[in-house]
């Protein structure tokens, strides 16, 4: 019965590499309703290959958490319908993936947006909500 | 008939069916200018210091922020009309602020050599009617452009390709994913590693240039061969190409001095991003990036992301545009500690923490004027139905009036 903790606690640490890319369907819920849930479930998303799901001991729908040099998020991972030789997993761009984006650009002023590396783990903690990523938000 | 602003494509077929001040359906438009048209759910409401205000009154509180600063910033712009975006580099220049635009982490980089012309670019409808060679580089136009394929690029008949997509045109995908413009490109999807383009570049010069490539030959062979026989080519060069290739963008030029038959096209999403760049080279000779001091100063240091993380600017206003959501997180951190002033048509992430909000009308949709097509083509925008939202260049004539 419950959860099994033990799993979290031994859950190992992979690294991984991410690029972003573009999603009809999340620019369109973005059109619509930025702070809506349709737009957290269709950005807080982590496609990776069956080969990486596997390897790593993760199931479609697993929630994951990712951790850069420059932040930590807690996402969904899912598998990646096309054959996807692996090793590179796919975030759409959102706040979700700049949470992990790194700043330094070489004061060339353009981050790696579609060139990250993160350590992924399984996560036992709900999605990283909106508001956890808007530092300073101001209360009326 | 009236033009979307869902993407930079700026397609002027749209029939809209209007009720109860609200486009209820739209017709010929792909599912994100549908989503544009018919609007967000969230519209922004006026307010200071995010109690509500009325618009007379957050005019008046963003021009004190704005006279008060001591090095004011102007962003987004990618959004706004033309007309807006010449307002709003007037009022750089009267404020020595600086100013610039989505562009700068985007495609600000490419835009500003087809604008320096150092290649060869063509118009959508040269593509519609003469390109049999199509190369969608780093480019996912399924999901950024919908219709690029269908109204001008692979599907359509044109000119001289009364055959369209089935005898008359060869489209292939390079890319890192198998992303929705590559299924269609069958046969002719090239996957390359992350950050692989530039080195699958010098492998097809290698292969232009008579040499055997060192890399995936027989495949950068067969397709070196496709591109020598193309009469008409275009390359349309995604923000995955231009990240990828940004410290040595000049392969990319080194690449089509070899094919005289090929175009380069930059892939842009916000509808207005290449007005911008026309309108600030027009009057400064760059595409982003400037500060006004009198003079004209062009830098680096000057773009949105190295302003932040240096702490360069003590007021910023943001117009048609989402920092705190399109930037790292850990740059956006000094947004919390300056006055914000946002202009847009909807609440967004920046302008939760704005100290200044000012709502403004949906271009295209609740006001008109003008903005530049992805290939450079100015395009009209018509005001669908009539509202009492002020339009963004209504705003800035105001602010700078107030100033
Ligand atoms: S392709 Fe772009 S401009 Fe055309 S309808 Fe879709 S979003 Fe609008």
């Amino acid at each position: 019965m419950g959860m099994d903790l033990g799993k979290f606690l031994n859950s190992p640490e992979f690294e991984i590499r991410i690029t972003t890319y573009r999603d009809i369907f999340q620019v369109e819920a973005l059109e619509r309703d930025r702070f809506g849930e349709e737009y957290k479930k269709l950005s807080a998303t982590i496609m990776m290959s069956r080969n990486d799901l596997q390897k790593m001991g993760f199931k479609s729908g697993d929630r994951v958490r990712l951790t850069s040099n420059s932040g930590s998020v807690v996402v969904e991972a899912k598998e990646n319908k096309r054959d996807e030789p692996g090793g590179i997993a796919f975030m759409v761009n959102s706040p979700w993936s700049n949470a992990i984006v790194s700043g330094e650009t070489g004061g060339k002023g353009i981050p790696e947006f579609k060139n990250m590396t993160a350590k992924i783990s399984l996560a036992k903690e709900e999605v990283t909500p909106l508001e956890k990523l808007m530092p300073g938000m101001r209360q009326a | 008939m009236v033009t979307c602003t869902g993407c930079a494509l700026l397609c002027d077929d749209i029939e809209v069916v209007v009720e109860n001040n609200r486009i209820k359906e739209t017709r010929n438009a792909c599912r994100r200018g549908a989503a544009r048209m018919k609007g967000c759910v969230n519209r922004l409401i006026p307010s200071i210091y995010q109690k509500p205000s009325d618009i007379d009154s957050s005019i008046k509180k963003a021009a004190e922020i704005l006279k008060n600063a001591k090095s004011p910033m102007l962003f987004g712009w990618s959004n706004s009309t033309c007309e807006a975006q010449v307002k709003g580099i007037g009022l750089a220049r009267k404020l020595n602020a600086i100013i610039d635009d989505t562009s700068s982490f985007c495609q600000g980089i490419l835009i500003e050599k087809v604008l320096q012309k150092k290649f060869r670019t063509c118009s959508l409808e040269d593509v519609r009617n003469r390109a049999d060679v199509l190369i969608y580089w780093g480019s996912d136009a399924q999901d950024s452009q919908p219709r690029h394929l269908s109204r001008f690029s692979y599907f359509p008949r044109g000119e001289t390709r009364q055959r369209g997509y089935e005898e008359d045109r060869v489209a292939i995908a390079i890319d890192v994913r198998e992303s929705n413009t590559a299924k269609i490109c069958k046969g002719h999807f090239y996957r390359i590693p992350l950050k692989g383009d530039r080195e699958f570049i010098l492998a097809l010069i290698d292969a232009l240039s008579g040499k055997v490539p060192s890399y995936d030959t027989k495949k950068i062979l067969e397709l070196a061969g496709i591109l020598k026989k193309a009469e008409f080519g275009a390359i349309f060069a995604g923000i995955g190409l231009t990240y990828s290739i940004k410290e040595d963008l000049v392969v990319l030029l080194t690449l089509v001095d070899l094919l005289p038959n090929f175009h380069i096209m930059p892939m842009v999403g916000h509808y207005n991003m290449r007005g911008f760049n026309e309108n600030l080279f027009r009057e400064t000779g760059f595409v982003n990036r400037v500060k006004f001091d009198g003079n004209v100063n062009h830098e680096d240091k000057y773009s949105i992301l190295e302003v932040l993380k240096e702490k360069r600017t003590d007021a910023l206003l943001v117009i048609g545009g989402d920092p705190l959501s399109s930037l790292p997180g850990t740059v956006v951190k000094h947004l919390s500690a300056i006055p914000v002033i946002c202009i847009d048509p909807c609440a967004t992430l920046t302008s939760k923490i704005a100290v200044v909000t000012i709502p403004c009308a949906v271009s295209g949709v609740e006001s008109d004027g003008t903005a530049v097509r992805m290939d450079g083509e100015t395009v009209k925008l018509s005001k669908v139905m009539e509202n009492n939202y002020l339009s963004d260049e209504k705003i800035l004539t105001r602010l700078m009036r107030a100033i």
